[in-house]
């Protein structure tokens, strides 16, 4: 037993600095009476009447996390599920570092938040143990209750008192997996009813009393600022009140979001521009210099062997060029933050996967303490990377700061959000291969060339670990191959950049295994066998910060090509196609595609999917997270964002197309049954119906398609 | 300008704007029906849809003048508590994921059934031809929507 306080310090499998402190403390927090609830910790609030507060320290996004960390809380806890209820953190003293990001929200609070679960089972037991006269091991739990050996049985809610000035247990015992009602189940998403009747309330639907809305006028071109302007005409529309600078741009403020669009519609012609240091920026000169870098030096990410020796002495050396094209996030909440000043410091709320940084800039912007900025994180209507940004919450800050008055909400339209997002950079791929005299694979070297959004990200700085980032999905090639090397050659882009769902690994993913299966080709191969035999007997792999267990890789593999019928005879125009990866090595998947391209038109029929993450906590929450990461992959079969003068070509969903219902394929997931700890689930699917549908239109058609977006001249 | 009426979830509101707003907008900020979602105000996500008269359109391409003297229905009015059949069917088929699209596809999905009680899978893919869901739930709103096939009055 410890005392009253005691603050155990977990890191997060993703080594991205998320430390989650799980502070277990059994006194009452502001705004709860000693009397009204038991909170023997940040994540837990118990009240008289049996109901449970949940507090999730992650952002919801869609990926399930308001019902898989509850889940892990109350399957421990032996709660009524009924009777949860769930509310995100606020960052602050309990929660100093969330983040939520990189496919680690389950796999980094599994262990905290069903130790918090089972520490309250223990004490609540030990409450009734104590009013019963009993022994504690005479007692049990079961959803809500507290049963003692003579048939006796107390609610949670009346023990709460009794359990709250008990000390906690230090190591309180964890279930069996075999003990499971609630994990492993499938369980609805908690917020479904609210989302089905219109009640969820993401960021853009926060109303405050006396709000005002506001729009900014920013450069097309990122970075670049207004010259002249004249406020007079913009501030004549009906609604509007204000038009101030930020350091964005110009600031439309007006009682409507339509008067502050209207009103800005207007301001933008009468502005003129500096553009700035982006102006000139395009694709086709970006292209150029990325095709020149994928020769010259780089930075190594992978080197085993001697890979130039290797090619050099091969009896074949195959070689190809693949190119994926700069990409948006397209969120379908476009971005926003509502910010409201008073004389004590900020309210904010905004949808963000960043809550503390989001909360230290906008106080940096406000000259305030972090703590005098609260911050209520909203629902979050698609986040894929790109609300780990602070620049909306921040812009918003700088308008209330200039516009003053009472809370106003920053809007952005769509065209905003395409032009300044964190954009997912562009890249070139060289890859080689050399093939000894029997067929072998012998050399393997990738040369990835573009920009890093790893430096990006951290403020034009370059991180050690720079090369491993940007090669992340080409580095960790899972295959046993005598050579290999995987470089990184940077080039400069002046715009900023964000991950997304999926970060480099998709297009590092999508070259790898295309190149592979041009090479199986070459060499003769099977594309299902060339790559069984290469993981071949390889137990755990360890490549620099990651390692891998290649027979959990094959195991997938294995699964989805039985699934999917590899090898079958299929009707004219069919081909299968297939790619595997293990994710940051912890989730393994693998995907076969079907599809036929009849007259130079692709229809994609069915994606399988094996995946092991370890133990599934909500199969449900699971298949979702497949589905859905397969339809984000296959939209970047035919999206792109291209730069023309500074500025994106493309502005909506029109000409950035992700795919519709009618564009997506039956999905079959088929979930590895495992009881290793939980790994995570949005980003694994994401890389593979890439190269899947690419290897795929290859079996079908003869034809090897190595840049995206296909588009229908590429198939014709 | 003179104020305009409208029936809005069963209720006679009078707005006082501009006949050129969309309906959107006058739904969000002047009637604080924020169910129905803006994605992008460009007639491409559907995000926006409502029933004007019993249609799906879209709220951010329907002006307030086109809206006047019609009945309009949001997702906050599809039923009183959920239990339309189409929210019914989206709940045990756990089709959201982020959420936001989703009132959008439920104001299709209503309008598509009771205009077709049996659609086809490409009646489906024509009904949400117009709409965007980057979470990618299509494999379930299929599911949905013929789950509620046949219960929509
Ligand atoms: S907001 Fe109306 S269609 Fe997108
Ligand atoms: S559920 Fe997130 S956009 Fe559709």
């Amino acid at each position: 037993m410890t005392g009253r306080r005691d603050f155990l310090k977990l890191t997060g499998a993703a080594g991205a600095g998320l430390v989650l402190g799980l502070r277990l403390e059994a006194k009452p927090r502001p705004g709860e009476t000693a009397k009204a609830a038991f909170k023997p910790n940040a994540f837990l609030a118990l009240r008289p009447d049996g109901t449970v507060r949940i507090t999730v320290p992650k952002t919801e996004m869609g990926q399930g996390v308001r019902t898989a960390l509850p889940l892990a809380l109350a399957e421990e806890m032996d709660l009524d599920w009924s009777k949860v209820e769930v509310v995100n953190a606020q960052p602050g003293p309990d929660f100093k570092s969330m983040q939520t990001g990189g496919s680690t929200s389950v796999s980094s609070t599994w262990t905290p938040l069903r130790k918090a679960g089972a520490a309250a089972r223990e004490m609540l037991k030990a409450a009734a143990a104590a009013q019963w006269k009993v022994g504690l091991d005479q007692c049990r739990t079961e959803r809500g209750f507290v049963h003692g050996p003579g048939g006796q049985k107390l609610g949670y809610g009346a023990l709460a008192e009794a359990a709250a000035k008990l000390p906690l247990p230090k190591d309180p015992p964890l279930k069996k997996a075999s003990e499971y009602r609630l994990l492993g189940k499938r369980t609805p998403r908690f917020d479904g009813p609210a989302i089905v009747t219109g009640k969820a309330i993401f960021g853009l639907d926060v109303r405050r009393p006396g709000q005002r809305f506001a729009a900014v006028l920013r450069c097309e071109v990122p970075g670049g600022q207004p010259k002249t302007w004249d406020e007079a005409k913009a501030r004549a529309v009906k609604g509007v009140k204000a038009v101030v600078k930020v350091p964005t741009g110009l600031a439309v403020v007006a009682d409507s979001t339509w008067a502050a669009f209207k009103g800005r519609d207007v301001l933008a012609a009468t502005t003129t521009w500096d553009e700035g240091l982006a102006k000139d920026f395009s694709s086709a000169a970006l292209e150029a210099k990325s095709r020149a870098a994928l020769t010259g030096p780089a930075d190594e990410a992978r080197k085993a062997g001697d890979a130039e020796k290797a090619l050099a002495a091969a009896a074949r050396v195959i070689e190809a060029e693949y190119s994926f094209p700069y990409q948006a996030h397209a969120t379908v909440e476009p971005m926003n933050a509502t910010v409201h000043l008073s004389p004590e410091g900020a309210e904010l709320w905004t949808g963000t996967q960043s809550p503390n940084r989001a909360q230290g800039a906008a106080a940096a912007a406000l000259g305030l303490k972090p703590e005098q900025v609260k911050l209520n994180v909203a629902l979050i209507g698609g986040g894929f990377g790109r609300r780990l940004g602070t620049d909306f919450s921040t812009e918003a800050a700088e308008v209330a700061k200039a516009a003053g008055g009472g809370p106003i909400q920053v809007v952005w339209d769509r065209e905003d959000d395409f032009r300044h997002d964190l954009h997912h950079a562009a890249t070139l791929h060289r890859l080689r291969a050399g093939l000894n005299a029997q067929g072998g694979l012998a050399a393997w070297a990738h040369r990835i060339a573009g920009p890093s959004i790893l430096r990006s990200w951290m403020g034009g700085q370059k991180s050690p670990s720079q090369a491993s980032a940007e090669a992340n999905g080409a580095f960790d090639i899972p295959y046993a191959i005598p050579a290999i090397t995987v470089d990184y050659a940077e080039v400069e882009a002046p715009t900023p950049l964000g991950w997304w769902r999926g970060i480099e690994v998709v297009p590092n993913v999508f070259a790898r295994e295309c190149f592979l299966d041009e090479v199986a080709h070459a060499s003769g191969k099977d594309p299902l066998q060339f790559r069984l035999d290469l993981l071949g007997n390889q137990g755990v792999v360890k490549f620099g910060r990651d390692e891998a267990d290649i027979p959990r890789l094959k195991k997938v593999l294995q699964a989805a090509a039985a699934k999917a019928g590899w090898g079958r005879k299929l009707p004219a125009g069919h081909g299968l196609g297939l790619a595997c990866h293990a994710y940051d090595g912890r989730t393994y998947a693998a995907q076969v595609a079907e599809v036929s391209v009849l007259k130079g038109k692709l229809k994609i029929h069915r994606i399988t999917c094996a995946v092991d993450c370890g133990f599934a906590v909500n199969p449900a929450g699971l298949e979702a997270q497949v589905e859905g990461g397969i339809a984000f992959g296959l939209s970047a079969l035919f999206t792109q964002i291209t730069w023309d003068k500074g500025r994106t070509v493309q502005t909506g969903y029109l000409d950035f197309p992700p795919v519709r219902q009618g564009d997506m394929p039956e999905i079959e997931t088929v979930i590895i049954a495992s009881s290793e700890a939980p790994s995570g689930m949005g980003e694994p699917p994401v890389p593979l119906p890439i190269p899947a549908v690419l290897n795929a239109i290859f079996a079908a058609t003869g034809k090897r398609i190595r840049t995206l977006p296909l588009t229908g001249a590429s198939l014709a | 300008m003179a104020p305009i009426q409208l029936t809005v979830n069963g209720r006679v509101r009078t707005v006082d704007a501009d006949g050129d707003t969309p309906l959107l907008w006058i739904l969000r900020d002047t009637l604080g029906l924020t169910g129905t979602k803006f994605g992008c105000g460009q007639g491409v996500c559907g995000s926006c849809t409502v029933h004007l008269d019993g249609k799906a359109v879209k709220s951010c391409q329907t002006s307030l003048k086109e809206a006047a003297g019609h009945t309009v229905v949001t997702v906050e009015g599809l039923s009183k508590d959920g239990s339309h059949p189409v929210q019914k069917a989206w709940i045990a088929e756990d089709v959201a994921q982020c959420g936001y699209c989703q009132p959008g596809f439920i104001m299709s999905a209503a309008a598509l059934l009771k205009r077709k009680p049996h659609p086809t899978d490409s009646d489906i893919d024509e009904a949400f031809a117009d709409h965007v869901c980057r979470c990618g739930t299509y494999p379930r709103v299929r599911k949905a929507v013929k789950r509620a096939a046949g219960g929509v009055k």
